[in-house]
C-alpha cells in the first residue's frame, strides 16, 4: 500500500515535470527517424572516377556492349569544377611518392550509370575522364576511388588503383586479386561455389536492425540518467529527509522511483518498438527483458546517486558511465570489431539479446538467460544503493 | 518520552565532536527547549533523536524506542517539522499532506483540516512550487502533526514568519501541549523559548551548559531592573537600575523625590541575557 502511494505520488511528479516528455519525445523522434530517415534496404549508391589509357573505340565497345545489356545507361556528360589542391601519392608496393600541383580547373567527363538488372535501381556513377590527372584530381577531392584502366603487351588490362588511404586491408586485399581471373573465369568460379544457409534463420533489414540499439540506449541510458535526475530533484527539495521519518521504508521510496522509470520506459520503447516491428517480436520475453534491464540500470543510477549532493557533482561518474554503456554499439554496428573484453559490457549482451528477441528465430534460452543475469546484478545493485541511502540520510 | 545519556558524536569520527558527552530527559506532555546559536550541536542531537543520523555513542531511548536500533514504527509516535521546508513542489499542499497521511500505520489526521489551521485554507490545489517560503515553512508544519505524534519534534518552527502567522504557529504548539503532546523545540529564538518551553537546556560547542525552567534561570540569574526617564534641566535623562543593588535603590528614591518623572519600567532579565551570561557568547 505504502508502495503504491509512493509509485502514484512518483507519477504524478514525473507527469508534471520535464524528464517523462523529454523521453517519450525522444521515442517519437527516433521512431520518426527510422521510418522516414532509414530505408528497410538501402542501396548504397557508389561513384567512381576513371581513366582509361586504351584506345577510345575499346572504351566506346566495352561501354556500348553494357547499354546493350541493359547494366548500363549513358547519359550527358558531367563538368565538374575542380579547387587548386596539392599532395602526394605514394605508390604501396615501393613506396615511391609522387607530387601534384593542381590549379583551379574544370573537367569534362563522359558519364555512365550501373544500374542493377533485377531492381531496376541506379548503384553506381561512373566517370570517365580524358586524362590521369583529371581523375586523380577528382578522386582526391571527392575522397573516392579512382583507377587507371591500361592495355599491357598482351592486350590484358592493367589497373591501377588510387585510393585515399583510410580504405581497410580487406578491401585492398580484394582490389589486389579481383583481377587475377577473366571475367569469365570468375564468374564461373564463383559459379561452383555452393553456399548453404544453416536453419531458416532471417536477418533483419536495416531499420529493424537500429531497434535494439534505441531500446537498449532508451532503457538503460535514459533510465540509468533521468532516475539520477529524479534523486537529485528530491535531493534538493530536501524530501527524502521527511521520507525518512516516516514509518514507510526507504527501499520502498528507492523502488518506487525505479518503478515510474520501468513505466516510462515501457511507454517509449513501445512508441519505437510496435510501429516498426508489428507483431514479428515476442512481445513476452521483450517486456520481461525490458523491464529487468531497466530496472537493473535505474538501480545503477540510485547508488551512483548516493554518492553526490548534485548532479553537477555527479556529472563526471554519469557521463564516464554512460560512455562505457555506449561502447557495445560500435561492435553492434561494426561486428568486425568484437574485442573479447567489450563482451563484459552490461549493454553488449542486452543489445544482442533485444536482437534476439525481435528476430522470427529467437533463441529463448540466451534471452531468458540473460534476463536472469541482469536481475540478479539489478538486485545487488540495488540492495547496494538501499544501504548507502540509509547512511546518507544526514540532518 | 526521551532519553539521553552520554552522547557523543562526531562527524569526522575522531575526537573532533560535534555533541559531546550530553545528557537530559524530556518528560510526557512536557515541551523541552533545546537552545543554542548556529553550529552549538541542536541539529546533530535532533539529527540522532529522529533516526536521520547514526548514533555513535550513548544510549538514546526516544517514545519507548532504542534508536540504535532500526524500527521504522516508531515513526507513527513520532512528529518531525524541519527548519528548512521540504514538500514536493510538484504536489499540491492537499496531495502532499494525503501522501504522508498513506504512510502512517496510525489514523491520521483531515489534510484539509491541518491545511485550514495553519492559515493556508484555500490553497489546498495550489502547488507548492508557488508557494512563498513562509506558506511552504506552515505546511511542512501541518504535515508533521499529519500522524497525531505523541513526541513532536521543531526545528525553528517559526523562523520566517509574519508575526501574526508566528502567533499562530505558538498557538497551535500550545494546544498540543494542552492535549499531551511532548515537543522538543529547537531554536536560536529565546522569546519563543520563554514564552512555549517548561524546560529549557543551553547547548554550546555540543556541551549542555544548563537545564531548568525559565521562571527558576531568571530567578536565579537574572537581575530586577527598572529604567527611569526624568527631566533634569529641561533635558530628558534615561536611567537603568538594579532593584537589589543598595546604591541604585538610593538613587531610585533621589530620582522620585526630586525630578520629573516622564516614564518608569521595571523590567526582568530576558532568556538571552541569562544565556550570554551563562555561556559567555551570544546566540547568533
Amino acid at each position: 500500500m505504502k508502495l503504491l502511494s509512493s509509485y502514484i505520488k512518483e507519477m504524478k511528479i514525473a507527469a508534471r515535470g520535464y524528464y517523462f516528455y523529454i523521453e517519450i519525445f525522444f521515442a517519437i523522434l527516433l521512431l520518426i527517424i527510422l521510418l522516414v530517415a532509414v530505408k528497410e534496404n538501402p542501396i548504397s549508391k557508389e561513384t567512381e572516377f576513371l581513366f582509361y589509357d586504351m584506345p577510345a573505340e575499346m572504351v566506346d565497345a566495352y561501354y556500348s556492349a553494357s547499354i546493350a545489356k541493359g547494366d548500363v545507361k549513358a547519359v550527358d556528360d558531367t563538368i565538374l569544377e575542380a579547387k587548386a589542391v596539392s599532395f602526394d601519392v605514394t605508390d604501396e608496393n615501393t613506396k615511391e611518392v609522387t607530387s601534384y600541383a593542381f590549379g583551379d580547373e574544370s573537367y569534362q567527363f563522359k558519364t555512365f550509370e550501373m544500374i542493377n538488372t533485377k531492381t531496376g535501381q541506379l548503384t553506381e556513377t561512373v566517370y570517365i575522364a580524358d586524362s590521369e590527372e583529371a581523375m586523380i584530381h577528382m578522386s582526391y577531392l571527392e575522397k573516392k576511388i579512382g583507377a587507371t584502366m591500361s592495355l599491357d603487351a598482351n592486350g590484358g588490362i592493367l589497373y591501377k588503383y588510387f585510393t585515399q588511404g583510410f580504405e581497410t586491408t580487406r578491401l585492398k586485399n580484394l582490389l589486389y586479386i579481383l583481377h587475377n581471373e577473366s571475367g569469365a573465369a570468375l564468374k564461373m568460379t564463383m559459379d561452383n561455389q555452393s553456399v548453404r544457409k544453416l536453419g531458416t534463420i532471417e536477418t533483419l533489414n536495416a531499420r529493424e536492425n537500429m531497434v535494439p540499439v534505441f531500446i537498449v540506449f532508451m532503457g538503460s541510458l535514459m533510465g540509468f540518467f533521468i532516475v539520477m535526475a529524479y534523486i537529485f530533484l528530491d535531493k534538493s527539495e530536501g524530501v527524502i529527509r521527511a521520507f525518512a521519518v516516516t514509518p514507510s521504508s526507504v527501499w520502498k521510496y528507492l523502488l518506487s522511483k525505479t518503478l515510474v522509470i520501468m513505466t516510462t520506459v515501457a511507454i517509449s520503447s513501445s512508441v519505437i518498438t510496435i510501429p516498426v516491428m508489428g507483431i514479428q517480436p515476442n512481445y513476452l520475453l521483450f517486456y520481461l527483458l525490458l523491464l529487468i534491464s531497466t530496472f537493473s540500470f535505474a538501480s545503477l543510477g540510485l547508488l551512483i546517486a548516493s554518492f553526490f549532493d548534485s548532479i553537477s557533482k555527479a556529472f563526471g561518474a554519469l557521463y564516464t558511465i554512460m560512455i562505457i554503456l555506449m561502447l557495445p554499439a560500435f561492435s553492434y554496428f561494426l561486428p568486425s570489431f568484437d574485442p573479447l573484453w567489450l563482451r563484459f559490457f552490461p549493454t553488449y549482451p542486452l543489445l544482442q539479446s533485444f536482437k534476439e528477441i525481435i528476430m522470427v528465430n529467437t533463441d529463448v534460452g540466451y534471452v531468458l538467460a540473460n534476463s536472469g543475469i541482469f536481475l540478479a546484478g539489478g538486485l545487488i545493485v540495488f540492495l547496494l544503493a538501499n544501504l548507502r541511502f540509509k547512511k546518507t540520510l544526514t540532518v | 518520552m526521551i532519553s539521553v545519556k552520554n552522547l557523543s558524536h562526531s562527524y569526522s569520527n575522531d575526537e573532533k565532536l560535534a555533541v559531546n558527552n550530553i545528557s537530559f530527559e524530556v518528560t510526557k506532555g512536557e515541551t523541552f527547549g533545546f537552545l543554542g546559536p548556529s553550529g552549538a550541536g541542536k541539529s546533530t542531537t535532533q539529527g540522532i533523536l529522529t533516526g536521520l543520523l547514526k548514533q555513535q555513542r550513548g544510549e538514546v531511548i526516544v517514545a519507548g524506542y532504542n534508536t540504535m536500533k532500526v524500527q521504522n514504527e516508531r515513526f507513527n509516535k513520532i512528529g518531525v517539522s524541519f527548519e528548512q521546508s521540504n514538500v514536493y513542489s510538484k504536489l499540491t499542499a492537499k496531495e502532499n499532506l494525503e501522501f504522508y497521511a498513506k504512510l502512517f500505520d496510525v489514523p491520521t489526521r483531515d489534510p484539509e483540516e491541518l491545511i485550514r489551521l495553519v492559515g493556508l485554507e484555500g490553497k489546498e490545489k495550489v502547488r507548492a512550487g508557488e508557494f512563498s517560503k513562509g506558506m511552504k515553512h506552515r505546511l511542512t508544519f501541518a504535515r508533521s502533526m499529519i500522524n497525531n505524534p505523541e513526541l513532536w519534534f521543531l526545528d525553528e518552527p517559526t523562523t520566517g514568519l509574519d508575526p501574526t502567522i508566528a502567533a499562530t504557529i505558538k498557538d497551535i504548539i500550545k494546544e498540543q501541549a494542552a492535549q499531551g503532546t511532548t515537543t522538543f523545540l529547537t531554536t536560536h529564538n529565546m522569546y519563543i523559548a520563554d514564552e512555549l518551553c517548561d524546560r529549557v537546556a543551553f547547548i554550546i560547542d555540543g556541551v549542555i551548559k544548563l537545564i531548568d525552567t525559565p521562571r527558576n534561570l531568571k530567578l536565579q540569574y537574572g537581575q530586577k531592573l527598572i529604567d527611569i526617564e526624568y527631566i533634569n534641566n529641561g533635558k530628558v535623562i534615561k536611567e537603568t537600575l538594579k532593584t537589589i543593588d543598595d546604591h541604585d535603590r538610593k538613587r531610585i528614591g533621589e530620582i522620585v523625590n526630586n525630578y520629573d518623572i516622564q516614564t518608569m519600567h521595571s523590567k526582568e532579565a530576558t532568556l538571552e541575557e541569562i544565556f550570554i551570561q551563562v555561556t559567555g557568547r551570544g546566540l547568533v
